[in-house]
């Protein structure tokens, strides 16, 4: 009896087991389909102009601002009802997971249409495949700045057309600076000056979500380039570093942002390495902390938590990497940027879909949708009432882009970053991990 | 020559049988291996369309990398501490909710559940509690904690706990279903020759339990060195590389840092390396087993 009770158990248990990695299957699918679905077919019926291409034709759009979906959504019914002929079929994916999907797909056949990318390393690693369209001569390129084009350009041809862009820079809680009577700090020393009076006044001085790696990386990643041209003028580093010709031993940049690390991981918030992104802005939002370093990405989601915070209590200032402030210019990066499959059966379509996004129509749709700036020209730049404060940056043109001096394609930033929370743990010294930095770059350099 | 073919006739509907299995098993297990074996010897970067041949030097990077002696450790460190951990509560479970417990079917389930949950979803449920469910419960009693998984000393044991909460269930139902299969009369006659409670699971159970422990420290220990989803989920490899281990080791190498052909080669020493663990622990535990 008490046998057959058991095993009747235990068959009735692994029941339970096989049929709920069923149900997760099936959702797992539902869950992948349901973003095609959600598209608006109610405008492929809403007009019929008899012309040549009115061949109704589906493309299908990749991209990484999977923080935006909703906006980005928003954006494609704009363009399907001036295209009532083209389909979107619209895939976004999280920004950590895209590089692998895109590659997997590309590499295994699976045509996408259109996709967005990163300018610089990881377009010349898509080029040197093969798979992207020369776009240089496209009537749609003239919308934007030369400069702009020049800056995206990869061996001097067009291969990605810019969409948006933005400032990384650090938000502030205004209330809390004029509390303690503080300045917007213009140098590095005054930055950690300010942190030492939030600390002191119980507040905490940076939010960091430092448990995704991005963060962490984000932050290093433009903090090493700009003292290590700006403030060194070691110029051609990263050049070299790629060949193997360069150390980290012989830049002190390194250093230097070793212990910017590990000053930000003294005055960070409890856990820094234990929070994620979402709980540093939740930290940002709630007024606990003061200062975060990042994107225009949260004003979205700082809006909706606290309004009042987003209206009127915060404010926006470049980041102080050095202690010189006419060094210290606002960094304005490209984020996404649009490539169309070489091996697209639909280019036509595609080029308009391009075509679209770089009108004027197009560059509002990504401003007021997706909160970022948009590189076509004419195109507002309203997104937030924090970021008018950096108007007078744009007035005079003091922006610059510290990924440009990144010109290698050896993924350095990810072993730095990792290596780096070592030194904040003290499980190395800053010196040890110099060494290591280079013992990988010299077994990883081309 | 004939008899061959008779016995190919008399067994033709067992192979008929077979051959969708195998033919699934080619198609997926054994052209992938075989075309990952190609990639090894090359330095392709996962993007481009060229295949460059550099002969050996992927392995012998392998060999000459400090970072594949910490990775070894770290999932060795994970995987033999898990092993134990999750053997010896699923036993005691197991002998606990054999006995005559009131509401037993009840907690055999309660503890089978976690194994249901995804382990993706786990990772983020326990995400959570670490850095805000936990600190906030014992802030009350004033205490005051941080999430093990942002302290590069004390992230294996985060991702240790989660996995014996998860892990615990299965092996604890084919324990169960080991000591069912014990006959009473022997415990009957132990106990009859005076043995106590600890002795006769030293000389009897434990003993007879011998190919239940086998097939769980195998499952445990080989789903533990394979670990990849939880460590993605929770950690990522951080802080620090305390928590990375060979599966995410090779995954970011092969798909973050374009090196998809030094990728393929650390998948292939790890091949070779759980084979021989496999290998090394059946022999060993089998020579334990006793017949009933």
């Amino acid at each position: 009896m008490n046998k057959k009770l058991g095993f009747g158990m235990s068959i009735a248990l692994l029941t339970l087991l096989l049929s709920a990695c069923g149900g997760n299957d099936k959702n797992a699918a539902s869950s992948t389909t349901s973003a095609p679905e959600s598209e608006n077919p109610a405008t492929e019926s809403a007009s019929a102009p008899t012309s040549e291409d009115s061949k109704p034709v589906t493309i299908s759009f990749m991209h990484f601002k999977s923080d935006v979906t909703d906006g980005v959504a928003k954006i494609i019914e704009q363009f399907e009802l001036e295209n009532p002929n083209i389909k979107v079929d619209v895939q976004p994916v999280k920004y950590d997971d895209y590089d692998t999907l895109l590659k997997t797909k590309l590499a295994s056949g699976d045509i996408v249409d259109v996709f967005t990318l990163n300018a610089g390393s990881t377009t010349k690693l898509y080029h040197n495949g093969g798979y992207l369209e020369d776009l240089t001569d496209q009537e749609f390129m003239k919308n934007f700045d030369p400069g702009v084009l020049a800056e995206q350009a990869t061996d001097g041809r067009n291969y990605i057309m810019p969409l948006n862009a933005g400032p990384i820079a650090v938000f502030y809680n205004k209330k809390i600076f004029a509390d303690l009577g503080l300045d917007i700090p213009t140098t590095y020393d005054a930055l950690m000056e300010s942190a030492q009076k939030i600390k002191d006044a119980g507040k905490t001085p940076f939010a960091l979500g430092w448990k995704d790696g991005w963060t962490l990386g984000m932050w290093l990643s433009r903090d090493f380039p700009s003292n290590t041209v700006l403030v060194e003028k070691q110029v051609d580093f990263f050049d070299k570093l790629e060949k193997g010709e360069a150390k980290f031993a012989d830049n002190p940049a390194a250093k230097t942002s070793i212990s910017h690390a590990l000053d930000l991981f003294r005055y960070g918030n409890k856990d820094q390495l234990g929070v994620d992104y979402n709980g540093a802005v939740d930290l940002f939002a709630r007024e606990e902390a003061a200062m975060m370093y990042v994107g225009t990405w949260p004003l979205a989601d700082i809006q909706k938590k606290n309004p009042e915070l987003f209206d009127s209590g915060m404010g926006y200032f470049p980041y102080p990497f050095s202690n010189d402030p006419i060094l210290n210019k606002l960094e304005f990066n490209p984020d996404a940027s649009l490539a169309v499959n070489s091996k697209s059966e639909n280019k036509a379509a595609a080029f308009k879909f391009l075509a679209f996004m770089s009108s004027k129509a197009g560059g509002d749709a990504w401003v007021e949708n997706a909160k970022t700036l948009s590189y076509v020209k004419g195109a507002s730049s309203d997104i937030a009432p924090a970021i008018t404060e950096l108007q007078p940056y744009f007035n005079d043109g003091r922006l610059y882009n510290s990924q440009v001096f990144i010109t290698t394609t050896i993924d350095w930033n990810t072993q730095f970053t990792q290596y780096v929370q070592k030194v904040l743990f003290n499980k190395s010294s800053a010196d040890d991990i110099i060494m290591d930095l280079d013992a990988w770059v010299a077994k990883n350099h081309k | 020559m004939k008899s061959l073919g008779s016995m190919i006739r008399r067994e033709m509907w067992y192979i008929l049988f077979l051959v969708p299995g195998v033919l699934l098993f080619a198609f997926t297990v054994i052209t992938p291996f075989l075309q990952g074996v190609r990639y090894s010897f090359t330095n392709w970067d996962g993007i481009s369309r060229k295949l460059t041949y550099i002969g050996w030097d992927n392995y012998v990077n392998a060999f000459q990398d400090p970072v594949v002696l910490t990775v070894l450790g770290n999932t060795f460190k994970y995987a033999i501490i898990l092993t134990i951990v999750v053997n010896v509560i699923s036993v005691l479970l197991a002998l606990l909710l054999d006995s005559y417990l009131p509401l037993r079917n009840l907690f055999r389930t309660i503890f089978f559940l976690p194994g249901i949950i995804s382990v993706v979803l786990a990772g983020f449920i326990w995400s959570y509690n670490y850095s805000q469910g936990v600190p906030k419960l014992l802030s009350y009693f004033g205490l005051d904690v941080t999430s093990p998984l942002g302290n590069p000393d004390q992230a294996l044991i985060g991702l240790i706990i989660v996995a014996v909460w998860q892990g615990v269930g299965t092996p604890m139902i084919i324990y169960l279903a080991g000591l069912q299969n014990i006959p009473a009369e022997l415990m009957e006659s132990a106990r009859i020759d005076g043995a106590g409670p600890v002795r006769i699971f030293r000389s009897v159970t434990l003993p007879l339990l011998a190919p239940s422990v086998t097939i769980n420290m195998l499952l445990v220990l080989t789903g533990a060195l394979k670990v990849f989803d939880l460590v993605f989920v929770t950690t990522n490899g951080g802080p620090a590389f305390a928590t990375e281990v060979i599966a995410t080791f090779i995954y970011k190498n092969a798909f973050s840092s374009y090196k998809a052909g030094y990728g393929m080669a650390l998948s292939m020493i790890f091949f070779v390396i759980l084979v021989i663990v496999t290998i090394v622990q059946v022999s060993f535990f089998r020579k334990r087993e006793v017949e009933v």
